[in-house]
């Protein structure tokens, strides 16, 4: 679990940012913006990850390479064609509307990393419990279950292999998937018997005997509305001042950039700005004391 | 007036023959520790789960629970599920969320308490149980000692008027156990909350218990003081008299009459009572027969182990040697190495250094599969990992299709009568059994046991016992990992203990636990002081015999 | 219940259309972010019915046991690559307790795997699919013992992967990388899908053959033995 400034924000200011950039993420095809955007999504991601995040950013690169060379050969329209493959013209235009979809991609990918290290469960959950309380509590009951079943998994391919009749007994991909749905099926049995008790236990506790609150540890203060206010106001900016248009097949253009691109870029920057804010305060106080 | 009272209480399941509970009646006054115990399948559960109405069975019951003077049925859902506190068995299974601080709420989130008071009860409890460094933890990384103790907390967060629980301890470690006993302890003490619990190890909790329930074959055998209730046992020549602490058992066998002394300290005093400052003339047993020279069935050597490149070692230079055709037992704290050995010699984990050698030939040349054909062979702690068919006759069809075998098997773990039965709707004892039955049908002439004794009551343990002497009479070795002192040093050919990723010594029991000041059975604590190597109450008995004859 | 029904029904002919009305008036790539919305926006009325009916603690621990054992199920296959019996398990669910059961044990057990994964741009289409599977085995074979022939729904598990549920979770593909959204276009993504989908089809058809018959056994077994789980009606 990370623990940076704004992963510390209310889940609210969290949840209204990836969903903010993320989105503009998304639709904006703009060069500069994509650029931008890539860039101020993988600076919080190595933020947040330290070295272990280069490795998904090379990756992503790698894609971004891949999605650059593929676009052509899908797409053929454009003016300057660069050579012909196969018969079919393989056109610069293409090219670099790959380039800005590749972009896009990583773009995406990588916010989506940083959502999944900021936004857990228990935030998703304090978040929408009150809206969808039912199945909140559901969701809550599944993450328990998982580990719990896959641990139970794991001891039974244990058990049985150490009575002669694991998978790695056998080299038939027929015995191995019949050993695969006994486990199943032994796993099946034991979930269900537990899932009795689970349910007593849930009756014993109160369940359905009165409306259910939906407790949480996050509290919204007053650095958490400021942050809300800010997120809208670049967002709206954005919105507002447009230049973000661009196009790549047949012809290239795009829009003169205006100071919606400024807006953008200190919205991409909000966390990152945040963490290092941070970092810099723990470092003054060391050498205070 | 009585917090709790039960009047003329009988209950039968649907279908059923005879009733579960018969004409049961007691009461329980405000702030009682009660003690409440018998062998598996009393209806001691069904008994507990008739005080609190979301948990009672279906079926057809008689007699009247009165909860604070008031009819249960009268008392309104919400009031019962904050006022009756019910903790079960498996401490896993009664977890809803997957964090520790939501559990905490889960409860008060059910009856729709607000918000801040939520956090303040919750604060409350987490600082009361000590839960404070794991707060924001997912419950899958907690030990199975710390979810049982969420458990309770949780349930304590709801502000409970009456603790009930069924066998709590029963899945946990001695350490944990006693843990969570004590922590209940100090609630009853401190918080003044009544306390009905079952439990098999009546050792740590009779020194606290106020009362002492003993349900037999559904009805109320007894209900007297923990310090009465073993005289009548042992009068009664009941087959319940083996759960008693060891010091109230070898008072009774010496036939001591009198206050019977209930913890190590008292048993203690009772014999130094008895012996003066003199020595007794005796004071050692003979030593245990040597066991025949074999062939060594299991040989390890110098075996290291981690579990990833970074982690520390779990094995460190494990060396050791079973001859064959012994019980050798492994007893050691959690987490020292010990399971992890069974899995070793399994190949389910493997070392980076060392050999392990199955009846004089390495593991690993042992061709895919051979291995664990008539030759090597172990029970999980859990049998429920071995369960895979609809009933017992065809878990042993599917280890192997000789019906003589599968009689045989049957008959040696005594299952014979349970082959329609679902493997689910068996009791622990019996669930082991079945495991044992499917383990033994690959014929097995190494055998590994992890914790098979776990959450057994003592007429099943008995039983698990008589087995093992019969499979090692016909020469099978057998190696045991266990937390269970008791039952290791009565059973026992050679015990080892385990400590640090090694085997640090090993030897007869008598010997072995002899020379242990601490970690050795009740019995060896007691007596150490008179004798030198009374390791069982049965040796105790043995030698105060030997010195002041039968009788007084 | 009146009112989650009024919910549906607004969400179906006012909201969807209008989100593809104004999506598809985005300057910039709409298709991506529209497309999601529409696959949300199908989802919730099964989510607001779910809701209204004020779910017991039986009906909840049996769809959290079910998802939590689709996912779980990866892992006891985990030797033979690619073979996912995942969406076999949310069928028979759906088979077991009717189309709305299976729709929300899918959905809820793609969000929670994605927990301890990364959550990205599928999540709402993985969501959809595996709730869409789970859905459309209930439809066809819920209260419907005598159509469980093995082979039926080992055929019935392979075509549905095959030409429903493989193509669903490729549309997030598409819709992502794909610069002109044209048929042709589409198809080579589709295609590309096949092998994929093919092993994933062969897992779940032979998972929904073998599995069905003991796990509704065993499903109806606990329901006996404890006189609860009752089955779920669906009401959307």
């Amino acid at each position: 679990m990370s623990q940076d400034s704004f992963s510390r924000c209310h889940p609210a200011v969290n949840f209204l940012y990836f969903v903010t950039v993320i989105g503009f993420g998304v639709v904006i095809q703009h060069p500069a913006y994509a650029i931008a955007g890539f860039l101020g999504a993988s600076l919080y991601y190595l933020l947040l990850k330290g070295r272990q995040g280069l490795s998904f950013i090379g990756s992503m690169a790698g894609m971004l390479v891949l999605i650059t060379l593929l676009n052509p050969l899908i797409n053929t329209s454009g003016e300057h064609i660069l050579f012909r493959l196969f018969g079919r013209p393989y056109t610069l235009e293409a090219m670099a509307y790959g380039a800005a979809l590749g972009v896009i991609f990583a773009l995406t990918m990588i916010w989506f990393g940083c959502y999944s290290e900021v936004l857990t469960s228990d935030k998703f959950t304090a978040l929408f419990g009150n809206l969808i309380p039912a199945l909140s509590l559901l969701l809550v009951m599944v993450l328990r279950l998982i580990p719990s079943f896959t641990r139970k998994t794991k001891q039974i391919i244990v058990a049985r292999s150490a009575i002669g009749k694991g998978a790695d007994a056998t080299e038939s991909r027929k015995d191995q998937i019949k050993s695969g749905i006994s486990i199943v099926s032994a796993l099946t049995d034991w979930a269900l018997e537990g899932s009795i008790v689970t349910a007593d236990s849930m009756r014993a506790r109160g369940y359905g005997c009165a409306k259910r609150t939906n407790f949480h540890i996050y509290c919204f203060r007053k650095s958490d509305a400021f942050l809300v206010g800010l997120i809208a106001l670049l967002a709206a900016l954005v919105l507002a001042l447009g230049g973000t248009e661009a196009g790549f097949t047949p012809y290239f253009y795009c829009d003169y950039v205006t100071l919606g691109f400024p807006a953008y870029c200190a919205l991409l920057l909000v966390p990152s700005i945040m963490y290092l804010r941070e970092a810099i305060v723990w470092n003054n106080l060391k050498f205070e004391t | 007036m009585e917090q709790l009272e039960i009047r003329n209480l009988s209950f039968s399941y649907p279908d059923a023959v005879r009733e579960t509970i018969v004409d049961v009646s007691f009461s329980i006054s405000k702030g009682e520790y009660v003690l409440l115990c018998g062998n598996s399948g009393c209806g001691k559960t069904t008994l507990l789960r008739h005080l609190k109405s979301v948990l009672t069975p279906t079926g057809s019951c008689r007699g009247e629970i009165l909860y604070n003077g008031v009819p249960l049925e009268q008392v309104d859902g919400a009031k019962q599920a904050s006022a009756i506190g019910y903790v079960m068995q498996n401490p896993d299974d009664q977890i809803v969320t997957d964090k520790v601080w939501h559990e905490l709420a889960f409860g008060l989130e059910n009856l729709g308490v607000s918000r801040e008071t939520i956090g303040l009860r919750v604060a409350e409890m987490a600082s009361f149980f000590g839960i404070q460094s794991w707060y924001h933890r997912d419950i899958s990384q907690l030990s199975g000692g710390q979810k049982q103790l969420l458990n309770l907390a949780s349930i304590m967060a709801m502000q409970p008027e009456i603790l009930i629980l069924d066998e709590p301890t029963a899945q946990l470690d001695p350490i944990a156990a006693s843990d969570f006993l004590n922590t209940l302890k100090k609630i009853n003490q401190e918080l003044g909350i009544t306390v009905l619990i079952t439990e098999h190890r009546a050792e740590d909790i009779f020194p606290v218990a106020d009362r002492v329930l003993v349900m037999e074959k559904g009805h109320l055998a007894a209900n007297a003081g923990p310090r009465e209730i073993g005289h009548s046992l042992f009068d009664a020549r009941s087959p319940l008299f083996p759960m008693l602490p060891a010091p109230m058992r070898s008072f009774y066998q010496c036939g001591g009459t009198g206050t019977a002394p209930l913890t190590v300290r008292e048993g203690r005093n009772w014999l130094t009572d008895v012996f003066g400052e003199k020595k007794p003339a005796v004071r050692t047993l003979p030593p245990l027969p040597e066991l025949p020279k074999t062939e060594p069935a299991l040989h390890i050597e110098n075996v290291w182990l981690r579990y990833e490149k970074q982690s520390p070692d779990v094995l460190k230079g494990l060396t050791m040697t079973v001859p064959s055709g012994c019980l050798y037992t492994i007893v050691g704290g959690n987490g020292v190495g010990k399971s992890t050995t069974l899995r070793t010699i399994c190949g389910a984990s493997k070392p980076y250094r060392g050999k392990i050698q199955v009846f004089g030939k390495e593991t690993k040349k042992y061709p895919r599969g051979e291995l664990f054909r008539n030759c090597l062979s172990m029970l999980p702690q859990d049998p429920t990992n071995l369960f895979v068919k609809q009933n017992v006759r065809e878990e042993l069809e599917e280890m192997n299709p000789d019906k003589q075998a599968q009689i045989h098997a049957a008959e040696l773990c005594e299952i014979t009568h349970l082959l329609d039965a679902h493997p689910y709707d068996l009791s622990g004892g019996e669930q082991q059994r079945v495991a044992l039955a499917k383990v033994l049908l690959t014929n097995p002439r190494l055998l590994l046991l992890d914790e098979p004794t776990k959450g057994l009551d003592c007429g099943f343990k008995a039983r698990f016992a008589r087995t093992l002497k019969r499979l090692t009479g016909e020469g099978m070795t057998i190696v045991m990992v266990s937390h269970d002192i008791e039952f290791c040093a009565e059973h026992a050919d050679i015990a080892a203990m385990f400590f640090d990723g090694q085997i640090i010594a090993s030897g007869r029991p008598r010997e072995f636990f002899g020379s242990n000041s601490f970690y050795t059975t009740s019995s060896n604590r007691m007596s150490r002081c008179i004798f030198e190597n009374a390791v069982t109450a049965e040796d105790v008995t043995a030698l105060y015999k030997e010195n002041l004859g039968d009788g007084q | 219940m009146k009112k989650s029904t009024l919910f549906s029904i607004l969400t179906i002919f006012l909201l969807i259309p209008a989100t593809l009305y104004f999506g598809s008036h985005i300057k910039g790539r709409w298709y991506y972010l529209t497309s999601t919305l529409v696959i949300i926006e199908i989802m919730l009325p099964f989510f607001a019915s779910f809701e209204s009916r004020k779910p017991q603690s039986r009906e909840l621990v049996t769809l959290a046991v079910m998802a939590a054992l689709a996912t779980a199920s990866r892992v006891a296959f985990a030797f033979i690559p690619y073979f996912k019996a995942i969406t076999a398990v949310i069928m028979i669910t759906g088979i077991a307790f009717g189309p709305q059961a299976g729709f929300l044990t899918g959905a809820i057990s793609a969000f929670a795997s994605n927990f301890f994964f990364s959550q990205g741009p599928w999540t709402p289409w993985q969501m959809f699919a595996y709730g869409f599977a789970g859905f459309w085995a209930g439809l066809v074979f819920y209260g419907r013992q005598k159509w469980c022939r093995p082979w039926l729904l080992g055929v019935f598990g392979f075509l549905s992967i095959l030409l429903i549920v493989g193509p669903l979770l490729d549309c997030c593909t598409v819709f992502t990388v794909l610069s002109k959204l044209t048929w042709a276009n589409a198809l080579v993504i589709f295609g590309r899908g096949v092998p994929v989908n093919l092993i994933h089809g062969l897992g779940c058809g032979v998972t929904l053959m073998v599995l069905t018959k003991p796990l509704l056994y065993k499903l109806n077994r606990i329901q006996k033995k404890y006189g609860m789980m009752q089955k779920e009606e669906g009401n959307l």
